[in-house]
């Protein structure tokens, strides 16, 4: 980049008259004038100039407050954050403890005629497992086990009236399962036997 | 004509009405969940019920059961009429034993599933005559554990009985059958275990209530999701 003279440069700022300038920086002060000439020069038909004609022709309406908001969002803005190294640590312990704690809610409130009921089954290579009974109207899809540690063992915990419920097992939608552990069997009348299950409150 | 029998004969109307009304209900429930061929014997057998005072949730219950587990339509409404004529014992039963709730549908139901489970007729009168107006099923569902486990009967509901009259009630009595059965597993002979149990009532031990973490993970089943 070309240095400019300062004493050159003040009076191309109209600080200070020509004449105060020594032979060597009049020769400056003509060459930058010579470049402003040429520069000024360029031809109005040039593309650039064109373009920026046709910009200042085409009426701009008045943004309006939402439009002037989406924009702002979409730019870029330079933030300046400044916080302490300390607070920063304990922001990332807090979101350690986060997402490494299970979150326990007090779960469902349970009505005096309600109880909790723990369904378990041993089903290795199963796609799906749902229990199916007189508290779904037989029809599958409303209680579904699940395997989370891919260990063969599906497992599901529901709320339930208290009483008599009769259920199976429903294998990847298809097989028909009576439950091994449940201890207490009716004959389902088709030729399977359903277990009987009996709900009691969870409040004594 | 009299008031007493104007009212004798809307009684007698509105009877078979609502048991239209409940076979029409049973309907609605079972259409897209049986096969279509099945529907009117289905109806029919669910009116008729209504008609007698049984109850019928359990009967359009083993109808969806029958259309769910895929069952061909003559062995769903062979099986639907099996259940009706199950109910329709257990109401005779109760009635016979002088209970003062012969129809009430939830202990029908429990004597109906119990007679299911093999408990014998002259055991359910027994039962029922020991716990006068209340809820037998519990108490016969004890007995048929007890059986299903090689205790005999009549032992069984003698245990039983031994502990409704020491205070027991409802579910307790599964409880009892239970011990019975852990003493049973624990290497002792049935009668030593009936006289175990029978030495400890009534604290026998009730199963271990379910962990916190297990009741905040429970969730409902909600309607929505039933089909």
């Amino acid at each position: 980049m070309t240095h400019i003279d300062p004493q050159v440069h003040r009076v191309l700022d109209g600080e200070l008259p020509a004449a105060a300038l020594t032979a060597a920086q009049r020769e400056q002060l003509e060459a930058l004038q010579r470049a402003a000439r040429t520069l000024a020069a360029v031809p109005p038909s040039s593309v650039a100039h064109r373009v920026m004609a046709e910009v200042r022709r085409t009426p701009v309406a008045p943004a309006s407050l939402g439009t002037r908001l989406l924009q702002w969002l979409g730019e870029r803005h330079a933030v300046t954050i400044t916080f302490r190294p300390a607070w920063g640590l304990a922001l990332a312990a807090a979101l350690a403890a986060i997402a490494i704690i299970p979150s326990r809610g007090p779960g469902p409130a349970l009505g005096e005629q309600e109880g909790i009921v723990q369904f378990v089954g041993r089903f290795p290579g199963a796609r799906s497992v749902d229990v199916v009974g007189s508290f779904t109207d037989w029809q599958p899809g409303a209680v579904i086990l699940r395997d989370e540690d891919h260990d063969g063992v599906w497992r599901g915990t529901i709320v339930l009236p208290v009483g008599q419920h009769e259920y199976m097992f429903v294998v990847d939608g298809e097989r028909w399962v009576t439950d091994p552990l449940a201890g207490r069997y009716v004959d389902d009348g088709f030729g399977r036997m359903n277990a009987l299950l009996f709900v009691r409150p969870l409040t004594p | 004509m009299t008031a007493v029998r104007l009212i004798a004969l809307l009684a007698g109307l509105a009877a078979p009405l609502a048991a239209q009304s409940e076979g029409a209900r049973g309907g609605d429930r079972l259409a897209g969940h049986v096969p279509p061929a099945t529907l009117p014997a289905l109806d029919s057998i669910v009116e008729d019920a209504a008609r007698a005072g049984l109850p019928t949730e359990p009967l359009i219950q083993k109808a969806l059961e029958g259309g769910a587990k895929g069952v061909a339509p003559d062995r769903l409404v062979a099986a639907v009429g099996a259940s009706a004529a199950q109910l329709r014992s257990a109401s005779a039963l109760l009635r016979s034993a002088g209970e003062t709730r012969p129809n009430d549908p939830a202990e029908v139901a429990a004597v109906a599933v119990a007679l299911s489970r093999g408990v014998s007729p002259q055991q359910v009168a027994r039962l029922g005559a020991a716990l006068p107006g209340e809820p037998t099923g519990p108490a016969l569902h004890a007995v048929a554990d007890l059986v299903g486990h090689g205790f005999a009967e009549d032992s069984s509901v003698d245990l039983v009985i031994a502990g409704a009259q020491l205070g027991l009630r409802g579910l307790r009595f599964l409880d009892v059958a239970a011990a019975a059965v852990q003493e049973l597993q624990r290497g002792s002979s049935h009668a030593a275990a009936l006289a175990h149990v029978r030495a400890v009532l009534p604290h026998v031990p009730a199963p271990p209530r379910p962990a916190p973490a297990a009741v905040s993970r429970a969730r409902r089943v909600q309607p929505s999701q039933r089909p």
